[in-house]
């Protein structure tokens, strides 16, 4: 459905007294996203996961690497040919709060495209009552209690799911969320994944996943495939449960690490850890982005850039490994450090563990 | 001896339908190093609890009842004036929800220091702002470069620092952090709640922190509050709440996080959504409509928060605590749309 | 159960009529209800005014005659009515001022929007013209144009203030518009491939709507008290009956600043001002429930 390949996007700040310089927000991103796949991308605030979620929906452009989209590279097109693949690629947005217009009921806010849509296809727009009340039935809302209401009668988790429906209107192919449940109470969190894994399996819609908590990425549906990014770098990838079972880039840990265990019922991983500094966006170097906060790091680090290799094998010597891991098979598990190494950070069930 | 002891808190907001309670009957002690959870959605009264115990419970709400017993202080509800500003910031220091917005913009982290000093009638500044740095120093900022900085040159994390900086630069001996940790990503929440245990440990704190992540907060509470439609359903000691929970709300909760292990098709959302001030049930038990466990009696009588176990659990639930232990749930009542 | 009878119980008042909704809206406080009453007593005289009373009435043996039974606010130096003379010069007054801020509406509003919306080369374009408008001095304008113009119909002074007075709008539209612009329902309607005009006049104009209104029922009192500035110093010919020409004819004329006679004269139109300005203060106050469905339905 959609290939990138080394998609960067780098922004120019002009300081009053600094003069330009250039911020990367994404160097190089690779991935590929079949028909109903699953795509996760996680990583802490500033990494570039929204950049790339704002490329996908063609809200911002990027401005090197290839997008290929249903088969057609995009960046050839222009800028109206490019909208009609876009359009197919619909973004569930991070903030249920403001994803919806405030004066504009939920009728209202479906209608519109659902006319629109209607048109297009050479459907009947005047059917668009019940298209509406089908696709808030999908995603688990009474189509008669929701309908007339204003976005602020409904809780965080609905609007999400009216958010969800609204992106359904125009028939996507695929969905893009956006730390989609991170502004929504816990307890309803669950409920909004489920409806993004039901949706793939009955409407084969694929999703791209973009979060900073790992834990909820498991629950988009199987064969997904998980991104770790680093400072608009892919440092680890893999099938999802590979990358959180055996970790081996010393960020993916951290990461991993931060997920808080749920005492009492699972115990820490023995090898828990955490970056040894704060991320800084500024520094510069030749090596390895995460040396600066890596605790493993070597003086090989601070001045090799690793790139990414499958894993096992050739894991000394990697630095002259040039390996085109877009030709590795999907679900390949690769990841970008010199000194890989299993360790085990992950919380553990305390029932499963005895078992 | 507990150093916050509230007793049966009832806070009321004023609707159109009259005055209509957000916490009932509330029981809470928080105890010196102790870390208190303080669990719930949104809507469950929780942050409203949390600021009852400052007496700064915003209109159109009143305290309708009950005590806040401050360990050598007195009650905080009867609190007025220049006494309850006292209180609030020098006994109890609360880091506000929304922490990271709460800073001034247009000063520097120090002169806002010195205006909660002179606030306070801190006569020696000095010692404050040095005991300011230390306890950023101790937290794994740079005191100095904090303190002239301004809060846009600060991260999300370091500005939740500094509000734990400001909360408890006064020598507050009980701490109250209101969703420390909801804007935050992974990381900085790791971080940010590493330093409040440590914080609370160096300084022999009663720390309270609201939040509706129930992972979060089991990952350094000693004590965990479940609060639902403006009542405590159950509390007791963390561990023990979270391997046995007895009340079928805490259960639902617990199923319904996301975790990093485990199964995951084991995990159940929550039926139904959370209710608000006008449509939670006036009769009978809060929870009955999400409820698999419920009996009659939950449509007419509303259960009490009552211990029953040894070692300080109490629940409030008709049904026995075994049924809801064993697990053997039917379908909810009714469950409306969900949330 | 109660769950879905409370969540259905809550939206009875989601779809009102716009028209209940104002009602509403008015009602909740009583400086609403006067407030526009007020407005709606100008707006009945500045239609009805000249009908009620074509032509006044000279009568030379009562000039600056006193209030009294016959004469509500006394005479003026013809001997007219005051009071007849004040309902009559509404029309003029209000007219102005109502097409001036059509104007500012319409343009102001459409030339901020489309800017703030589409950013880039038009909304260059646009804002260098608004800075040219901005720029315009409307009063010498005014004068060197009342040398060609005749300015006894209201339409040509309204044409006149309005097309100088809409620049402030259309600024303050467009930094609204820009700042709605990353809020996510744009970014979702962009996506969606909503057209631009759906866009602008579906998405983004409600959410400016209190904001324009609130601008413009300002901006009414800002044009009633330049026009009636620009009869008072005299520098427009005078060519009909209003509160203006009023005021400048008891100053200069009747001398009300130095002797009693025509106070009344002078106060008149003077406490209309007044009282309109505070009219429409008083009404600001519910603009924003009227737009906001948030705050039109809270209790």
């Amino acid at each position: 459905m959609i290939q990138a390949r080394g998609i960067t996007r780098t922004y120019q700040t002009h300081g009053a007294f600094t003069g330009a310089h250039a911020v990367p927000a994404l160097r190089g991103v690779d991935f590929t996203l079949p028909d109903g796949g699953a795509v996760s991308f996680i990583g802490e605030s500033g990494c570039g996961k929204t950049t790339l979620g704002k490329i996908l929906t063609g809200l911002e452009t990027f401005d090197g690497g290839e997008l290929v989209v249903d088969g057609v590279e995009l960046s050839g097109l222009s800028a109206r040919a490019r909208a009609k693949y876009f359009r197919r690629i619909q973004m569930i947005h991070q903030d249920p709060y403001s994803a919806l217009n405030p004066t504009r009921t939920v009728e209202a806010t479906l209608g519109d495209p659902l006319r629109m849509r209607a048109k297009e296809i050479g459907g009947d727009p005047g059917k668009w009552r019940e298209r509406a009340a089908e696709l808030l039935t999908l995603v688990g809302l009474e189509p008669a209690a929701v309908l007339p209401k204003y976005p602020h009668q409904l809780s965080g988790g609905q609007r999400q799911r009216v958010v969800i429906a609204r992106a359904l209107t125009v028939d996507p192919e695929v969905l893009i969320a956006d730390e989609a449940v991170s502004m929504i109470d816990v307890s309803m969190r669950l409920g909004i994944l489920s409806l993004l894994r039901d949706l793939r399996t009955r409407l084969g819609i694929s999703l791209v996943f973009i979060t900073h908590d790992v834990a909820t990425a498991r629950y988009v549906g199987d064969g997904g495939e998980l991104h770790v990014i680093y400072r608009g770098e892919v440092v680890e990838r893999g099938l999802t449960d590979d990358v959180i079972l055996t970790p081996v880039h010393p960020y993916t840990q951290c990461l991993l690490s931060a997920v808080p265990i749920m005492r009492g019922l699972e115990e820490p991983g023995p090898d828990r850890m955490a970056p040894i500094r704060a991320l800084d966006e500024r520094t510069a170097t030749p090596g390895c982005l995460f040396e600066p906060r890596c605790p493993f790091a070597t003086q090989e680090c601070a001045l090799t850039h690793p790139t990414l290799v499958p894993l096992g094998g050739d894991g000394a010597g990697v630095g002259s490994a040039a390996v085109d891991v877009g030709d590795l098979g999907d679900g390949a598990h690769v990841h970008a450090c010199l000194h890989p190494a299993a360790r085990r950070v992950v919380g553990v069930e305390i029932g499963a563990a005895s078992a | 001896m507990s150093e916050v002891s509230v007793r049966s808190l009832t806070i009321e907001y004023q609707t159109s339908a009259g005055w209509l309670p957000a916490v009932a009957d509330a029981w809470l002690d928080l105890r010196p190093g102790e870390i208190t959870g303080l669990v719930g959605e949104s809507g469950s009264g929780k942050s409203t609890l949390a600021l009852a115990l400052l007496n700064a419970v915003p209109a159109p709400g009143r305290i309708a009842a009950g005590t806040v017993e401050l360990a050598g202080v007195g009650d905080v509800t009867r609190l007025t004036g220049k006494q309850l500003r006292k209180v609030r910031g020098g006994a109890l220091g609360y880091v506000f929800q929304a922490s990271q917005n709460s800073l001034n913009p247009l000063k520097t982290i120090g002169r806002q220091l010195l205006d909660l000093g002179r606030s306070h009638e801190v006569a020696d500044l000095r010692a404050l702002i040095a005991r300011a740095k230390d306890l950023a120093d101790r937290m794994g900022l740079d005191g100095d470069r904090v303190l002239d900085s301004y809060q846009h040159q600060l991260s999300g994390g370091m500005r939740q620092r500094v509000g734990i900086v400001f909360a408890l630069v006064l020598n507050a001996k009980v701490l109250i952090l209101d969703e420390p940790t909801t804007a935050l990503d992974m990381l900085s929440q790791a971080s940010v709640l590493d330093i409040v245990r440590k914080v609370h440990d160096e300084n022999q704190l009663s720390t309270l922190i609201i939040t509706h992540d129930i992972g979060a907060v089991s990952e350094i509470a000693d004590r965990l509050a479940v609060m639902y439609g403006g009542r405590i359903v159950e509390d007791g000691p963390l561990l023990d709440v979270l391997r046995r929970p007895s009340h079928p709300y805490t259960r639902a909760l617990i199923g319904a996080t996301a975790r990093i292990a485990g199964d995951v098709d084991a995990a159940r959302a929550l039926p139904g959504r959370p209710p608000d001030l006008t449509t939670v049930a006036r009769v009978g038990c809060v929870f009955r409509d999400r409820c698999g466990f419920a009996v009659e009696t939950c449509a007419t009588v509303e259960p009490v928060l009552a211990a029953w176990e040894d070692g300080g659990r109490r629940r409030a639930c008709h049904v026995e605590p075994s049924t809801v232990l064993s697990g053997a749930s039917g379908t909810p009542a009714a469950v409306g749309e969900p949330a | 159960m109660a769950v879905t009878t409370a969540t259905l119980g809550a939206s009875p008042r989601a779809r009102r009529p716009a028209l209940l909704a104002f009602r509403t809206a008015v009602l909740r406080k009583p400086g609403r209800v006067v407030g526009l009453a007020i407005i709606v007593l100008f707006a009945l005289m500045a239609v009805a005014g000249p009908w009620l009373y074509g032509r006044l009435e000279i009568d030379p043996d009562a000039v600056y005659a006193p209030p009294s039974a016959k004469h509500w606010l006394g005479t003026d130096f013809a001997g007219s009515d005051v009071l007849q003379e004040i309902i009559v010069g509404a029309r003029y007054v209000l007219g102005t001022a109502a097409l001036a801020a059509l104007i500012t509406a319409v343009l102001g509003t459409g030339i901020g929007l489309v800017a703030g919306y589409r950013r880039g080369f038009t909304d260059s374009v646009l804002m260098r013209i608004t800075d040219f408008i901005l720029t315009i001095p409307a009063f010498p304008l005014l004068i060197v144009l009342s040398t060609v113009w005749d300015f006894s119909s209201p339409w040509l002074m309204g044409l006149v203030l309005g097309g100088t007075g809409w620049g402030g709008m259309a600024r303050a539209v467009r930094s609204q518009a820009l700042s709605l612009r990353e809020r996510g329902f744009l970014e979702a309607a962009r996506g969606l491939g909503l057209s631009t005009r759906h866009i602008i006049v579906k998405e983004l104009l409600p959410n400016i709507a209190p904001y324009v209104a609130m601008h413009l029922l300002l901006s009414t009192i800002a044009f009633v008290t330049a026009e009636v500035g620009l009869f008072f110093l005299g520098v427009v010919p005078f060519s009909t009956t209003n509160w203006g020409v009023m005021l400048n004819q008891a100053v200069f004329s009747g001398g009300a600043l130095e002797s009693p006679d025509a106070l009344f004269y002078l106060l008149a139109p003077l406490s209309c001002i007044v009282l309109l300005t505070l009219g429409i203060v008083l009404f600001l106050d519910a603009v924003d429930e009227l737009f906001n469905p948030r705050l039109r339905e809270r209790a």
